[in-house]
């Protein structure tokens, strides 16, 4: 039983993350919009998913930069 | 509901479950072509019946239970998380850092593991059946993922995402079919990119429509957000080819 478990949550958890990193950096750039947007005035919360969506382009430039210079490393 | 909102379901399921059925498709394949087809058939007709069981479930308990607002910041998230993977990936391989994904290859490999494995002609063959099994459910999961995800937006929406990945079932057999071999003549790395940038631009959509924001023309945002996913990744790849000696190929889990 706990096999299956473990099983359907390796299998849960592969389809949504690949790099640990860029996924809870994602989760953070949807808790800080969230948070914003809830805080916020009419016009903030009008124009939160420009935020988000910014937050997550910079977010997935600098995972690849990491990665990037990872690969680099690995084979030089 | 309009036309707009029934293709925003349909047209992201249909290519997404394409590049999936592909996969799948050229395990089924190696696995008929080298140990007969009754075993690997009854393994693809179970998986689909649990893929059938798990978007039943899952998608009307989410269409039906779920607050809407609640529902699109829940999908939204889902999608994000699993378009920024596949689009993490496709960047790390066009920079030819990962290996592009080779269907040729991966069906030469499960032949071979296959045909080592032997087979005895008076047994039902098990092994054929679970790797079909295990291939369909796997790839069909993710699948089940993207109907129940653009689906979420109700019924009309869920039948939509449910026509789009059987039409995209439909074909990638019939083509497998007339082939007979592995798809190699699909784009998959380039469809792969396109669906990564595509699930994460309708996340991003989502999640600000779940949260209040408003987005000019509404639906009409949504291919603004995904050029700008686009030229993102884009510069990401002229980056990484630059930072990394070409060919220099590294596993996607060591970087």
């Amino acid at each position: 039983m706990s096999s299956l478990l473990r099983g359907i949550w390796e299998n849960t958890y592969g389809l949504l993350v690949d790099d640990g990193q860029l996924a809870v950096g994602a989760i953070v750039a949807l808790a800080i919009t969230w948070l914003i947007a809830t805080a916020g005035s009419d016009a903030v919360r009008e124009n939160a998913g420009w935020l988000l969506l910014a937050l997550v382009v910079v977010l997935v430039v600098a995972n690849l930069y990491r990665a990037g210079r990872n690969a680099r490393r690995q084979v030089s | 509901m309009d036309l707009v909102t029934l293709a925003i379901a349909a047209t992201p399921a249909f290519i997404a479950s394409a590049v999936e059925f592909v996969e799948a498709t050229t395990i089924v394949l190696a696995v008929g072509i080298t140990r007969g087809w009754r075993a690997p058939l009854a393994g693809t007709a179970f998986a689909t019946l649990t893929l059938a069981v798990i978007v039943a479930t899952f998608g009307v308990a989410l269409v039906t239970v779920v607050p809407e607002h609640l529902l699109l910041g829940v999908v939204g998230t889902l999608l994000l998380l699993f378009g920024l993977r596949w689009l993490r990936k496709a960047v790390l391989r066009f920079a030819g850092i990962v290996a592009l994904h080779n269907e040729e290859e991966i069906y030469r490999r499960e032949v071979a593991e296959l045909r080592a494995r032997g087979l005895k002609k008076t047994e039902w063959d098990w092994v054929g059946m679970i790797v079909a099994y295990k291939a369909v459910l796997l790839e069909g999961t993710e699948v089940a993922f993207i109907v129940i995800a653009f689906g979420a937006k109700g019924a009309m929406a869920m039948n939509a995402a449910i026509w789009g990945a059987l039409a995209a079932c439909v074909l990638v057999v019939a083509v497998a079919m007339i082939v007979r071999g592995p798809l190699t003549a699909v784009p998959e790395n380039w469809m792969k990119f396109g669906v990564g940038a595509m699930l994460s631009s309708f996340g991003v959509f989502w999640f600000g429509e779940g949260i209040g924001a408003e987005w000019p023309g509404d639906a009409a945002s949504i291919p603004v957000i995904l050029a700008t996913f686009l030229v993102a990744s884009w510069l990401a790849v002229r980056m990484l080819r630059g930072l990394v000696p070409e060919g220099a190929h590294v596993e996607a889990r060591n970087v």
